[in-house]
């Protein structure tokens, strides 16, 4: 079964013929995270690095903030069988919301990846991999089975 | 095999963050030993069995550059692993340290910049698969 992840939206599955996939990842994460002991494996689409800004938004839908996205994907997925010590993590997206860095006013890219750098470290996880920067948007999917990730930007696919 | 490492860096707060990336990177770790300078981490290497070496350059008492040289120059440790871990911008300081055999990360790095430096040098990936560190 295809689960399709939106905006500010997670899915966690141990279903091993799943596949899990996010589009249109600009500024905005995707991680992947995936349990190949336990086969369990969630995708998480977030939007902006700190739940501070609106702390009502974060606690109806903590997929929103990075800050309250991961730990919550954490979670879920270790609700569904899987040991942190396992998880591979991947990240996508944090793109520029222009074509030059400097044009950036806001960042949000950026910053989303800072914090989600300083919860890996303060959680003492490391990410398997990562494409993130640039400024072209892309699509994430997380298969259960294998926990391959692809990623689509620009015509391309990849495996991450 | 457990991996004994030895960690030369005259900052504690930068030992103990290659310290934990070391425990993050899910290496099979033995001992890890720490020096402050050079010349402590040659101490070390005298009465310690060692499989790799991290090493900074700008150190007091002895540089790492230094170190390096006494260390290809001595036949018990002509052919230890070494990772150069320094805020160093001269290619042309790191183009001579890296033809004495030795990898480089530089400061500041992401952990997995290093993890995958460890796990290059160490032969356990290739070069491809090594992420670019730019997180």
């Amino acid at each position: 079964m295809i689960h399709t992840v939106g905006v500010a939206d997670m899915k966690v599955s141990a279903e091993t013929g799943d596949l899990i996939i996010t589009h249109a990842l600009g500024s905005c994460l995707g991680i992947a995270v995936h349990d190949p002991v336990a086969c369990v494996g969630g995708l998480l689409h977030v939007m902006l690095p700190l739940s501070t800004i609106d702390p009502v938004k974060a606690e109806r839908n903590p997929s929103m903030f990075v800050d309250t996205g991961f730990p919550e994907l954490l979670n879920e997925c270790s609700n569904a069988g899987a040991l942190k010590r396992r998880l591979e993590i991947r990240v996508a997206g944090g793109a520029n919301s222009w074509n030059r860095e400097e044009d950036d006013l806001f960042q949000i890219g950026k910053r989303n990846l800072i914090v989600l750098r300083k919860l890996l470290w303060k959680n003492g996880l490391l990410l398997k991999s990562h494409d993130v920067g640039g400024s072209n948007s892309r699509t994430m999917t997380l298969a259960i089975g294998t926990g391959i990730v692809t990623i689509k930007s620009g015509g391309q696919v990849k495996h991450l | 095999m457990a991996l004994n490492i030895l960690v030369v860096d005259d900052s504690s707060v930068m030992r103990a963050i290659i310290i934990k990336t070391l425990h993050l990177s899910q290496l099979p770790l033995g001992e890890v030993h720490q020096a402050s300078n050079g010349q402590e981490a040659l101490t070390v290497l005298d009465g310690k069995w060692i499989d790799l070496a991290l090493v900074d350059i700008n150190m007091p008492v002895m540089d790492g550059e230094e170190m390096i040289t006494r260390l290809r120059q001595s036949p018990a440790t002509a052919d230890l692993p070494i990772i150069i871990v320094s805020t160093e911008g001269s290619e042309t300081r790191k183009e001579v340290l890296m033809q004495k055999g030795a990898g480089f990360v530089h400061k500041p790095f992401t952990p997995e910049t290093l993890r995958d430096a460890i796990l290059r040098t160490l032969g356990g990936l290739d070069e491809q698969k090594a992420g670019d560190g730019t997180l």
